[in-house]
C-alpha cells in the first residue's frame, strides 16, 4: 500500500492519462465559465470581497445617511458645495443601498452558496463514509506513540478497536491496523454557519419588502389611526401597499417624564412614561399600555416604540374679525438637550384680513441669565413662551406643501410688537387689528416609530443557527486515530498510534490523544504469558 | 454632567441617529405623507363599494353618507393646514356649486384639524358643502379595504349605486374633476 | 435610584492600586529579562527522533517557525541556554504523547515549564504581583457596579475598565496553563498604559443611566462584547509578539543579522504564538457574534429596528468582517503566517475604532461616552 496523506485531492501528474504537456486547446465559453466560477467560489475571492464588505461599510459610517439623518445630509451639501454632489454620485450618501455595495455582498453571498452547496451534497454523501486506511509509517504524524505489549498482534488491535468504538469513533480496519476518524459534525457545523447567513440575507430581504416604517408624533389628548394620511413618514418595503396597514388605533392619555432633580446628572432624564389607550382594529375592546423606552407596545404584529418626546404649547388666536381662527396645541422641537429648549412656528392662514404666522421659542424652566431668557431645567417648571409675529401671506394657498415647522418668511412682514415672553394665559395683542395671540397651556407630544418587519423572526433564528454552527466548527475537532500492531525484533508486540487533527482551532488535541494514548497503553498491557487469551487482560 | 444629559437625550430622543431622527419627527416636515398623485378610474361596476360613513360635521351638525345613496358624491379628504389641499379648494367649491343643481353632491372629510380652523377654513374658501371632522381617522380608517386615501389631498367620486368609480391623488383641477363626475353621473344607478 | 459616591469612591482606589501593581508586575517581569538566571537545558540529542512532518499550519507543527534553525546543542551557560530548549520545546510540541519523552515538555509553550525548570524569581513575583493587581481590578469593578446599581460597564470608561480586566484575566489563564511567562512584559504593559489612560482621559464619574440604557440587555449585550474585546486584546498582543518572532527566525534562517537574540530565545516559537493568537480569536468570534446579534435584538426593544447601520453598528459590522477574514485566510494558501497576523491587526484596529473611536468621533445613537 502506498503511502498516502490524508488530503483527498491527489495532484495529476504527467503521464497519468492527461493529452501530454504541449500546446493546450483554447477554452471556450464553458471553459471560461468553469474558470470563473472556480475562482469566485475560490477563498482567494471569497476573501478579497470580505475586505471590500468592510472596506465599502467604511464610507457609509464616516458621511452622513441619508437614510438616517437627511438633516446632516443636507448640511453637507451646504458646507462642501463641490465635493458633495461628487459624492452623491457614487451613491456615498446612501452607501448601504448603493449598487455597488449590494454588488459586493451579493457576490460574496454568490461565491458563498457556490462553495457551500457542493459540500453540503459531499458531506451528505460521504456521511457514511469509512475513515481511510492506516499509513504505513504512523512515526510521521504529528501526534504519535509507540507501546510494546505482550499480546498477539491480533488481540492487541482488537483491545484497541474496542477502547477506539468505546470513546465512539468511526473504525474501519484491516491486515493489522485500524483507522478511527471522529468529528464529522464539525463540518455539519461549518456548512450550518454559512447556510445560515444565507438564510439571513434572505430573512432581511424578506423583511424590506413586505415590511415598513413609520413615524408618527401624537400630543397628549389626541388619538390617531394607522392610516398612510395619518402618519407623518411612512416608508413602505416594496411590496406594501397602504392597504396592508394594520388598522390600530392609539390615543395618548398623558406623558410624563421625570428628571433628576439633584447632584451631578441633575438634568438627566430618569424615566420616560406614555400613557396610551389602544385598539388593534375598529371595534377591538380598548387596552392601556405604559409606553416606556425598551418597552415597545406589540400590536397585531406591529411594534410601536417611544422614540422622543417634547412641548406643545397651546394657542388660542383671534383674528382682526374677532372670530377665534385658531386653538391648538402646536408641537415645538427641542433644540437643546439640557433645558429642552424648543422652537416652532404657528401657521393661521384662514385668518382675516391678514394671514399670520408666529415663530419662537418655548422655554419649559425660564430664567434670566444674563439678560437672556433660557431655559435651564427640562421640566415645565416656569415654562414661558417667546414669540415674533408675521402678517401677510404664509405661501400655503400654492406651490409645493410646506414643512409644518418652518416659517416662509418670504411674503410675510414683520409686526412691530414689544418682545415679552409670555407665561401661561398672557396674551400678544398684534398692532394695525391683526388679532390677538393668547399662550392658554401646554402639553406634551410623543414621537412613536411604527415598524412591521415580518422578516424579524426568521432573521433572529438564522442568526441563531448561525451561532450554533459557529460553535459548532470551532470547538468540534475533526480527528483520526491509527493503530498498528505488529511483531516486533525482539518478540513482543509493537503497538504504533498516530493522531492528526485535521482541523483543530479551540486547540486541545495533544491533550486527546495524549489521553487515548495512554488508554490504548492500558487496554493493551497483557500479561507475561504472551499465548494467553488477551481479554481478561484488558481494564 | 451636562454632557451625560445630553448624550442620554440624544439617545433617547434618538437625536442624530435613527430615522427617528433629531427630534424633527418627519423628514421633511410636512406632517403627512404625500401620496404619490395619479389617477386611478374603475370600470363602471367594478369599483369597491364606498364604506358608509358617518359622523359629525365642522360647525356642528351631523351627516351619514348612506343618505347620499342615489346621488353622485365626490368625497374629498383635506386639511386646512395642507398646501395642495388650499390650492384645489377653490376648484372644488366652484365645483360644487355648478353641479348641486343635477343632483351631484360633495362632502369632505377634515383631517387632523382642530374645530377653530377647520371652520375658518371652510368660511375662508366659502366652501359650500358639509365636511366630516375626522381628527382621530377613524373615518380614513373604514375606507382601508376599499381604496385608501393614499395620502391627502385625495379625492373619490362615488357612482349613484355607492361604487367608487375614481380616486384622485393629488390635488385636482376644475377639468379634471369635471370629467371624472360627468363619467359618473352617466353610468346608470 | 442615588449613586453611592463613596462606593464610587471607593472603586476608584482599588482601582489605582491595580494600576500601581500592574506598573510593578511589568518591572518584574522586565527585570527578569535583564537579571533572571537560567539553568542549562538538557542536550538537544536526547529529544526523540519523531519529528513531525506539519500536516495542518499552525496544529503545533514548528516546521512554521524559525526557531528549528536556533542551532542545539552545547551552548555557553549564561547566554540564556534557549537554544537547547528552543527545539527542545519544538520536539517536545511536535512528539505530544510519547513513553519516551516527558510529557511535560510536550504542553509546555515556554522555557520554564521543561521539568526540572522553575521560574525564575522575578518571573514569580511578576505573576503574583499580576494576580494580586487582578484581584484588586475584580473588586475594584464590583464595587462601582454595587455603586451605581446596575453592571458595571454602562459608560466608556466603565467599558474600559471592564476589557482590561478580561484581557489580563485571560491572560493570566494562559500563564498558568501554558506558562509563556516572557510574554509578561509585552502584554502587562500596554495594560499598564490603557487603564492609565481610562483614569485619567476618560474617567466618568458614577452616574445612573439614561432610560435608553435601562435594560436587561445591557448585561447581557455589553458583557459580551466586553469578554470578546477582552479577548481580542490578547489576540493582538500576540499578533505583534509573532510578528516579531516571525521576523527574527525568517533573519536568523537566511543568516541575515539580528538584534534582541535573547529575548526572542525566551519566547516561545513563532508559529506558537500564531497559534495561540488564533486560539484567542476563535474564542472570541462566536462571543462577539453573539453580542452583535444580543445588540441586536436590544436596539430592536429600543430603536425599533434591528440594524440601522448606525456608525458603531456598522463598525462592530467591519469588525467582524476583517476577522472572519482572519479566519478564511489562515485556511488559505499563501495567507497564513504574517499576512494573517496582519489582518489580525487591522481587525484590532477597527475593533478600537467601533468601541472608542466611533464615540469620541461621529454621534449616533450609540454615543455614551460621557465626553465633552
Amino acid at each position: 500500500m502506498t503511502e498516502t496523506r490524508t488530503s483527498p485531492v491527489s495532484a495529476p501528474t504527467p503521464g497519468d492519462g492527461s493529452p501530454g504537456t504541449g500546446a493546450l486547446s483554447p477554452l471556450g465559453i464553458t471553459g471560461w465559465s468553469r474558470w470563473g466560477w472556480r475562482q469566485l467560489t475560490s477563498m482567494r475571492t471569497a476573501l478579497v470581497l470580505l475586505f471590500l464588505l468592510a472596506l465599502g461599510s467604511v464610507p457609509g459610517s464616516l458621511l452622513p445617511q441619508q437614510g438616517i439623518d437627511p438633516a446632516a445630509v443636507q448640511q453637507y451639501y451646504t458646507s462642501h458645495p463641490a465635493l458633495a454632489p461628487w459624492l452623491a454620485r457614487l451613491s456615498l450618501f446612501n452607501v448601504f443601498a448603493a449598487p455597488w455595495f449590494a454588488a459586493i455582498y451579493l457576490l460574496l453571498f454568490v461565491s458563498l452558496a457556490g462553495c457551500v452547496v457542493p459540500r453540503a451534497f459531499r458531506l451528505a454523501r460521504s456521511a457514511r463514509a469509512l475513515p481511510p486506511p492506516a499509513p504505513r509509517n504512523l512515526g510521521r504524524l504529528p501526534q504519535a506513540a509507540r507501546h510494546q505489549t505482550a499480546l498477539e498482534p491480533a488481540a492487541a488491535l482488537a483491545a484497541a478497536t474496542a477502547v477506539l468504538r468505546q470513546h465512539k469513533f468511526r473504525l474501519r480496519t484491516g491486515d493489522g491496523w485500524v483507522s478511527a476518524e471522529k468529528g464529522y459534525r464539525r463540518e455539519l457545523g461549518n456548512l450550518l454557519f454559512h447556510l445560515a447567513l444565507l438564510a439571513l440575507l434572505g430573512a432581511v430581504g424578506l423583511g424590506g419588502m413586505f415590511g415598513y416604517k413609520a413615524n408618527r408624533l401624537l400630543v397628549s389628548g389626541t388619538s390617531f389611526a394607522n392610516t398612510v394620511t395619518a402618519l407623518d413618514e411612512f416608508h413602505p418595503g416594496r411590496l406594501v401597499s397602504s392597504a396592508d396597514l394594520q388598522p390600530f388605533t392609539i390615543a395618548l392619555n398623558r406623558f410624563t417624564a421625570s428628571y433628576v432633580t439633584s447632584g451631578p446628572d441633575r438634568g438627566q432624564p430618569s424615566d420616560f412614561d406614555a400613557y396610551l389607550s389602544y385598539s388593534a382594529q375598529p371595534g377591538s375592546p380598548v387596552h392601556r399600555d405604559d409606553l416606556r423606552v425598551n418597552h415597545p407596545l406589540n400590536l397585531d404584529g406591529v411594534k410601536v416604540y417611544l422614540i422622543g418626546h417634547g412641548y406643545a404649547p397651546v394657542f388660542k388666536i383671534t383674528d382682526g374679525t374677532g372670530k377665534v381662527v385658531f386653538n391648538q396645541p402646536v408641537p415645538f422641537i427641542a433644540v437643546n438637550t439640557a433645558g429642552l429648549t424648543s422652537e416652532g412656528v404657528i401657521k393661521v392662514p384662514d385668518a382675516r384680513p391678514y394671514q399670520l404666522g408666529f415663530a419662537g421659542v418655548f422655554l419649559p424652566t425660564a430664567v434670566d441669565v444674563g439678560g437672556t431668557l433660557e431655559s435651564v431645567f427640562p421640566a415645565p417648571i416656569a415654562p414661558r413662551v417667546s414669540l415674533v409675529s408675521y402678517k401677510g401671506n404664509l405661501g400655503m394657498d400654492s406651490g409645493p406643501p410646506q414643512s409644518v415647522y418652518q416659517l416662509n418668511t418670504a411674503g410675510l412682514t414683520r409686526l412691530p410688537v414689544a418682545p415679552r415672553p409670555l407665561a401661561v394665559g398672557q396674551s400678544i395683542k398684534l398692532p394695525g387689528g391683526a388679532g390677538t395671540l393668547t399662550f392658554t397651556g401646554y402639553r406634551q407630544w410623543i414621537s412613536l416609530a411604527i415598524t412591521y418587519d415580518p422578516g424579524q423572526v426568521p432573521a433572529l433564528i438564522a442568526g441563531l443557527a448561525a451561532l450554533a454552527g459557529l460553535l459548532l466548527s470551532f470547538f468540534i475537532r475533526r480527528r483520526r486515530m491509527f493503530v498498528r500492531a505488529y511483531a516486533g525484533p525482539d518478540g513482543r508486540t509493537v503497538l504504533d498510534v498516530g493522531g492528526l487533527a485535521r482541523s483543530d482551532p479551540a486547540g486541545g488535541f495533544e491533550e486527546e490523544f495524549a489521553g487515548l494514548a495512554d488508554a490504548l497503553r492500558a487496554a493493551c498491557a497483557g500479561s507475561s504469558t504472551p499465548t494467553t487469551t488477551p481479554q481478561g487482560e484488558r481494564d | 454632567m451636562a454632557v451625560l444629559a445630553a448624550a442620554a437625550a440624544l439617545a433617547v430622543a434618538g437625536c442624530a441617529g435613527g430615522s427617528i431622527a433629531a427630534n424633527t419627527p418627519a423628514s421633511n416636515g410636512q406632517s403627512f405623507v404625500a401620496g404619490s398623485p395619479g389617477t386611478t378610474v374603475f370600470k363602471a361596476g367594478a369599483g369597491p363599494l364606498a364604506p358608509a360613513v358617518a359622523g359629525p360635521v365642522v360647525g356642528g351638525g351631523k351627516l351619514s353618507l348612506a343618505a347620499y345613496r342615489g346621488h353622485v358624491v365626490v368625497l374629498n379628504f383635506w386639511g386646512s393646514w395642507c398646501t395642495p389641499c388650499r390650492e384645489e379648494a377653490p376648484d372644488l367649491a366652484k365645483l360644487a356649486s355648478d353641479f348641486t343643481a343635477s343632483g351631484v353632491r360633495f362632502v369632505g372629510i377634515d383631517i387632523r384639524d382642530s374645530p377653530p380652523s377647520a371652520e375658518a377654513f371652510t368660511s375662508d374658501f366659502r366652501i359650500g358643502y358639509p365636511s366630516l371632522s375626522d381628527p382621530g381617522d377613524n373615518l380614513a380608517l373604514n375606507f382601508r379595504s376599499t381604496v385608501p386615501p393614499a395620502g391627502i389631498p385625495t379625492t373619490l367620486v362615488i357612482a349613484r349605486s355607492g361604487r367608487i368609480t375614481a380616486r384622485v391623488i393629488g390635488g385636482v383641477t376644475y377639468t379634471g374633476l369635471k370629467s371624472l363626475i360627468q363619467r359618473a353621473a352617466a353610468q346608470p344607478g | 435610584m442615588v449613586v453611592n459616591q463613596g462606593l464610587s469612591h471607593l472603586s476608584d482606589q482599588f482601582l489605582i492600586v491595580t494600576v500601581a501593581l500592574y506598573s510593578l508586575a511589568v518591572l518584574a517581569f522586565a527585570a527578569d529579562f535583564a537579571f533572571g538566571r537560567r539553568s542549562p537545558a538538557p542536550a538537544a540529542a536526547e529529544v526523540p527522533e519523531l519529528v513531525p512532518a506539519g500536516v495542518s499550519a499552525g496544529a503545533g507543527a514548528p516546521g512554521a517557525g524559525g526557531s528549528g534553525a536556533v542551532a542545539p546543542g552545547a551552548v555557553a551557560p549564561g547566554s540564556g541556554a534557549a537554544d537547547g530548549a528552543a527545539s527542545g520545546v519544538d520536539g517536545g510540541a511536535a512528539s505530544g504523547a510519547d513513553g519516551g519523552v516527558d510529557r511535560g515538555a510536550a504542553r509546555g509553550l515556554s522555557r520554564g515549564s521543561q521539568a526540572g525548570q522553575p521560574a525564575g524569581l522575578w518571573v514569580r513575583a511578576g505573576i503574583s504581583v499580576t494576580a494580586l493587581g487582578l484581584a484588586a481590578h475584580i473588586v475594584g469593578v464590583i464595587i462601582r457596579g454595587f455603586a451605581v446599581h446596575r453592571v458595571p460597564w454602562g459608560d466608556m470608561y466603565e467599558f474600559v475598565i471592564a476589557v482590561s480586566c478580561v484581557a489580563v484575566l485571560f491572560f493570566l489563564g494562559l500563564m498558568i496553563k501554558y506558562r509563556p511567562y516572557y510574554l509578561g512584559l509585552f502584554f502587562m504593559a500596554p495594560i499598564v498604559i490603557i487603564m492609565g489612560l481610562a483614569q485619567t482621559v476618560i474617567y466618568t464619574p458614577a452616574g445612573p443611566l439614561v432610560p435608553a440604557l435601562n435594560s436587561y440587555w445591557l448585561a447581557i449585550h455589553v458583557t459580551a462584547i466586553t469578554l470578546a474585546s477582552g479577548t481580542y486584546v490578547v489576540g493582538a498582543v500576540l499578533a505583534v509578539v509573532y510578528l516579531f518572532a516571525e521576523r527574527h527566525a525568517r533573519r536568523v534562517a537566511a543568516g541575515l543579522p539580528v538584534r534582541n537574540t535573547e529575548v526572542f530565545r525566551l519566547l516561545p516559537s513563532a508559529a506558537r504564538i500564531d497559534q495561540f493568537a488564533y486560539r484567542t480569536v476563535v474564542f472570541a468570534f462566536p462571543l462577539w457574534t453573539f453580542g452583535i446579534m444580543a445588540g441586536a435584538i436590544w436596539a430592536d426593544q429600543a430603536w425599533g429596528r434591528y440594524w440601522g447601520w448606525d456608525p458603531t453598528e456598522t463598525w462592530a459590522f467591519i469588525t467582524w468582517v476583517v476577522y472572519a477574514g482572519f479566519l478564511h485566510a489562515r485556511v488559505t494558501a499563501g495567507w497564513r503566517g504574517r499576512r494573517a497576523a496582519y489582518i489580525q491587526l487591522v481587525g484590532f484596529g477597527c475593533l478600537l475604532f467601533n468601541l472608542l473611536g466611533v464615540s469620541i468621533f461621529i454621534t449616533g445613537l450609540h454615543s455614551y461616552a460621557g465626553l465633552s
